[in-house]
């Protein structure tokens, strides 16, 4: 045995040393993701990974640009012009930019939009997430006089639609309609056809060369004109994208960021352990590690030969850490009792004891430093308050008992306040935001029954409404204020797990997401925050960081707010000699 | 026909049904419950974001049912109970189980749910990282644990090299696999310890040479060795211990054997049958093993890929990991059957 051991480890020594851990002429990136992205069809991006795989191969009318948590043109020269018809109607007017062309020199065209937009509405695709960002969208209307100027026709007004609107990899017509033979459908009667599934052979067609290409794993069949071309996937191990020589947004005078490909070859090596992954960092076999968790950075941050390698940031993201009530269960029905229960959470500790004090408090689901001009800070941030909880609850109506906390329910019968909290498994966050609560929630004399939930069952757990709590993270964007999916009383079987909605909290939200007028849209914020800490349907404890890790030679990362928190395409090396140590 | 073969055949016969069976229940217990893979299809709302049109939402989810087959029933024949009355219904060969039958049946493992993608090929990629990890790990564990066995059987263990050998050995038995693989890790491949052997398996890159790639594997498989070689060294000291205070291990002393004599010709036959099953029960904690191993490695393997399928409820892709396994463990006991009548020639294989 002991000459097994000796063996590996004289023949790990000459690989190490033969290890070279330059990188290769500053121009390759190695970043960490923690799976695999499954599926690189822009149709049915699976994960963010896979999102931003297609960022790298695609390009979209309009990109998010991380540097300024707002959406740029991309292939489109300009945001669109909003015309709104009526009160059910809005056009977007768009203009691709001249210098756009896909790889063999081939302007972009209108035509490739439209087509696209027949890709997302064709029935039997796996494209139902795109589609249903896009539903609100009807026709598309060519310019005749320009072929890179067309008009979207959208059912409904809403600020979003400007940038959503935007937000799809635009492909390339020739490639899956060589003929054009789509030209002679509308994109209203694909629509029309993808909401009664009716067939139509042009379009059952077309979703079979699509399945046949099978462009989730090769995406090479359906290029894109993204700055990357993907070299090398290995399923479940790395993906390589090399930079395309000649890329039409190289011409452009002055890129926008959006618009930026610095290094010659991205790889994201595909490590799900943190452990392994902090290794393979500190053995300089990976770059970039973004997403690392808080235990992680404290140990990185805590070694001196870390902190001579290695710049370590720390963003706050629009995740935000959140508990929520199911409204429809008798004992949490009224709002004093859910104000009451929102008093045991203690979300300054919390931050501390599960982010390292990195994040921020907040008084509702609007980021207190990025959407300052909206965030309502007059209202108190929730504090733990176990006497103001006991007041609370005995005006609600309850008792305390030595059974614990009754009241007469609508029946006559006495019911009992006691919980059932629900949470993923996978997150210690959530599990210590969990025994928190329950020790509180003790001391109070109120039974808290924990029940984690395995990941992929929680969403189904919080749809049927099998739950009394949960604590779950609410992802937000800073590009709208529309809350309707998560508070309205229409989505109260999808997206609204609380199961929320008052007329009154419905025509709020309504408004809010009708605002035209800054102040008009600051205003009606205000009062939203204000109703959600006065109804408390869900208490928002804070907003999450995201934090990264990075070669300290490596610049222009955009640490950012919003996924996947840095930017891969910006990325340069610095000249060794220059860089300095990096903490932000 | 030998009786051998037809011992096979039958052995083989029985194997297949037993893996058929077995495959079937898991196929219809996952399918009963068609909501979670569409959920997890369709996400979880963000806020912010442009809501659907009253029933879009529902009919998004029909449209997911209908391209991943859920929407058919799920088996030739149903049972519906209105108002107290329990009625059953004929669905002819049109359901989800039938397919999947047929389809296996001309080879076709069915399609991911999550990508549409056909699931064998993923599992033939996958297998070609488990088997060499497997493989290696059984051949390094029955090595060493007949090198253990044999050393730890030699004298007596209550003090010395042995009694530390087999303090050692009962200490890793207790731990945990991810305790030993992470052990390892922050071990040999850290720089505040020993940086000498890979953090991960992917850094290989098509230019390095096969020797360097090799180094990839060296602790995914030392860390499952370790994993079952305690077991299997403890068993085996066991067995050749009380073998050792048989009359015919005295017998052969008498006669002038030395001790090691009496083990490796008299003891070890003996000891084989036992250890035969324990060797053919490896599988199971090989499956349960790589399935940590290869996520602490970053190995694609079938550990990993069975893992992520039950975390994403890609219920074809665990069917078909069950039908592997089922196979292998059947095949696995199938052929320690053999060995034991080449072991002992008094055990006779009947079909």
């Amino acid at each position: 045995m002991k000459y097994f051991w000796a063996g590996c480890l004289l023949a790990g020594s000459m690989g190490s040393c033969s290890q070279p851990v330059e990188q290769q002429a500053h121009t390759a990136v190695r970043i960490r993701w923690t799976r695999d992205p499954e599926n690189l069809s822009p149709l049915s991006l699976s994960n963010q990974n896979a999102v931003d795989a297609a960022n790298l191969l695609y390009c979209g009318l309009l990109q998010a640009d991380l540097a300024t948590g707002t959406y740029a043109p991309a292939l489109a020269d300009s945001l669109p012009q909003i015309q709104l018809l009526g009160d059910s109607l809005t056009h977007l007017r768009y203009q691709l930019r001249s210098a756009a062309t896909w790889d063999d020199g081939r302007p972009v065209l209108a035509t490739d939009v439209a087509f696209t937009l027949k890709l997302i509405f064709c029935p039997g695709l796996p494209n139902e997430k795109v589609r249903s960002s896009l539903n609100f969208v009807r026709d598309i209307r060519f310019d005749p006089t320009n072929p890179r100027r067309f008009t979207l026709v959208c059912r409904g007004q809403a600020p979003e639609f400007r940038f959503e609107s935007g937000d799809f990899p635009v492909l390339p017509e020739d490639a899956l309609d060589p003929t054009h033979s789509l030209r002679r459908l509308s994109l209203a009667r694909v629509v029309a056809a993808s909401a009664d599934a009716s067939p139509i052979p042009a379009l059952t067609a077309l979703a079979e060369r699509y399945q046949k290409a099978d462009i989730g794993h090769h995406p090479e069949r359906l290029a894109g004109c993204g700055p990357y071309r993907l070299t090398a996937w290995e399923t479940r191990r790395f993906l390589t994208f090399e930079r395309k020589p000649h890329w039409w947004a190289d011409a452009l005078p002055a890129a926008p960021l959006v618009l930026q490909a610095k290094p010659l070859q991205l790889r994201f090596s595909i490590i799900p352990d943190d452990a392994t992954a902090t290794l393979a960092l500190r053995r300089h076999e990976v770059d970039v590690l973004p997403q690392v968790s808080a235990r992680e950075f404290k140990r990185l941050q805590a070694s001196a030969a870390a902190q001579r390698d290695f710049a370590f940031y720390s963003t706050v993201s629009y995740e935000v850490v959140t508990a929520g009530f199911n409204t429809r269960r008798s004992i949490l029905r009224d709002s004093l009792t859910r104000q009451a229960i929102s008093k045991l959470f203690d979300p300054a500790r919390l931050l501390q004891a599960t982010q390292l004090g990195q994040g921020l408090r907040t008084v509702g689901l609007l980021h207190p430093t990025n959407d300052r001009r909206y965030y309502n800070s007059s209202l108190p941030l929730p504090t733990y308050d176990l006497p103001q909880a006991q007041v609370l609850l005995r005006r609600a109506g309850w008792l305390r008992q030595p059974t614990g906390w009754t009241r007469p329910a609508a029946n006559g019968q006495p019911e009992q306040l006691a919980l059932a909290l629900c949470y993923r498994t996978e997150e210690s966050t959530f599990k210590t935001i969990a025994l928190q609560f329950k020790a509180a929630a003790t001391l109070l004399g109120i039974p808290v029954d924990l029940r984690p939930v395995e990941g992929s069952a929680m969403t189904t757990t919080l749809r049927e409404g099998n739950f009394d709590m949960y604590v779950r993270i609410q992802k937000g964007n800073p590009f709208a204020f529309n809350y309707t999916a998560i508070l309205h009383s229409r989505t109260a079987n999808e997206g609204n797990f609380s199961k929320f909605g008052t007329p009154t909290t419905d025509r709020l939200i309504e408004a809010v997401d009708a605002a035209t007028t800054p102040a008009q849209k600051r205003q009606l914020l205000h009062r939203f925050q204000a109703m959600l800490q006065g109804q408390a349907p869900l208490v928002p404890l804070f907003f999450l960081p995201y934090r990264l890790v990075a070669d300290r030679h490596i610049q222009h990362l955009y640490p950012a707010a919003i996924k996947p928190g840095y930017s891969a395409p910006t990325i340069t090396w610095a000249d060794k000699a220059a860089a300095a140590p990096v903490q932000q | 026909m030998t009786v051998l073969g037809r011992w096979l055949l039958a052995q083989l016969g029985r194997a297949g049904l037993a893996a058929w069976a077995v495959t079937s229940f898991v196929f219809i217990l996952s399918r009963l419950d068609a909501t979670k893979p569409v959920d997890l299809l369709l996400g979880e709302p963000d806020a912010q974001r442009t809501t659907l049109a009253a029933g879009a939402s529902a009919a998004r989810r029909l449209a997911v049912e209908q391209r991943l087959g859920l929407a058919e029933p799920l088996f030739y024949v149903s049972r519906a109970q209105q108002a107290g009355v329990v009625s059953w219904q004929w669905h002819g060969l049109h359901n989800q189980y039938h397919h999947w039958l047929v389809g296996l049946a001309h080879g076709h493992l069915g399609l991911s749910f999550r990508d549409g993608q056909p699931i064998g090929p993923r599992w033939r990629a996958a297998l070609a990282y488990t088997l060499p990890l497997a493989g290696l790990a059984t051949l390094g564990a029955v090595a060493g644990s007949l090198c253990l066995g044999l050393a730890l059987a030699g004298g007596p263990q209550s003090r010395g090299w042995r009694a530390g050998l087999h303090l050692l050995l009962t200490g890793l038995q207790g731990l945990p696999l991810f305790a030993v693989a992470l052990g390892l890790l922050f071990a040999f491949a850290n720089p505040d310890v020993l940086n000498i052997l890979p953090a991960y398996a992917d850094a290989a890159t098509a230019e390095e040479a096969w020797p360097q790639q090799a180094l990839r594997l060296v602790l995914p498989v030392a860390a499952l060795v370790l994993a079952v070689l305690p077991e299997l060294a403890l068993l085996l000291a066991s067995i050749l211990s009380q073998e050792l205070s048989a009359d015919y291990a005295t017998t052969a002393r008498a006669k002038g054997l030395t001790t090691n004599q009496v083990l490796i010709r008299h003891a070890l036959p003996n000891a084989l049958l036992p250890l035969l099953t324990a060797w053919a029960g490896l599988l199971p904690t090989l499956v349960a093993g790589a399935v940590v191993v290869e996520t602490i490695f970053a190995l694609p393997g079938t550990g990993r890929l069975l893992a992520e399928a039950v975390a994403a409820h890609d219920y074809p892709v665990v069917v078909a990991g069950v039908l592997f396994t089922a196979l292998a463990r059947l095949l696995a006991l199938a052929l320690a059957d053999v060995l034991y009548a080449w072991a002992d020639p008094r055990i006779r294989l009947t079909p």
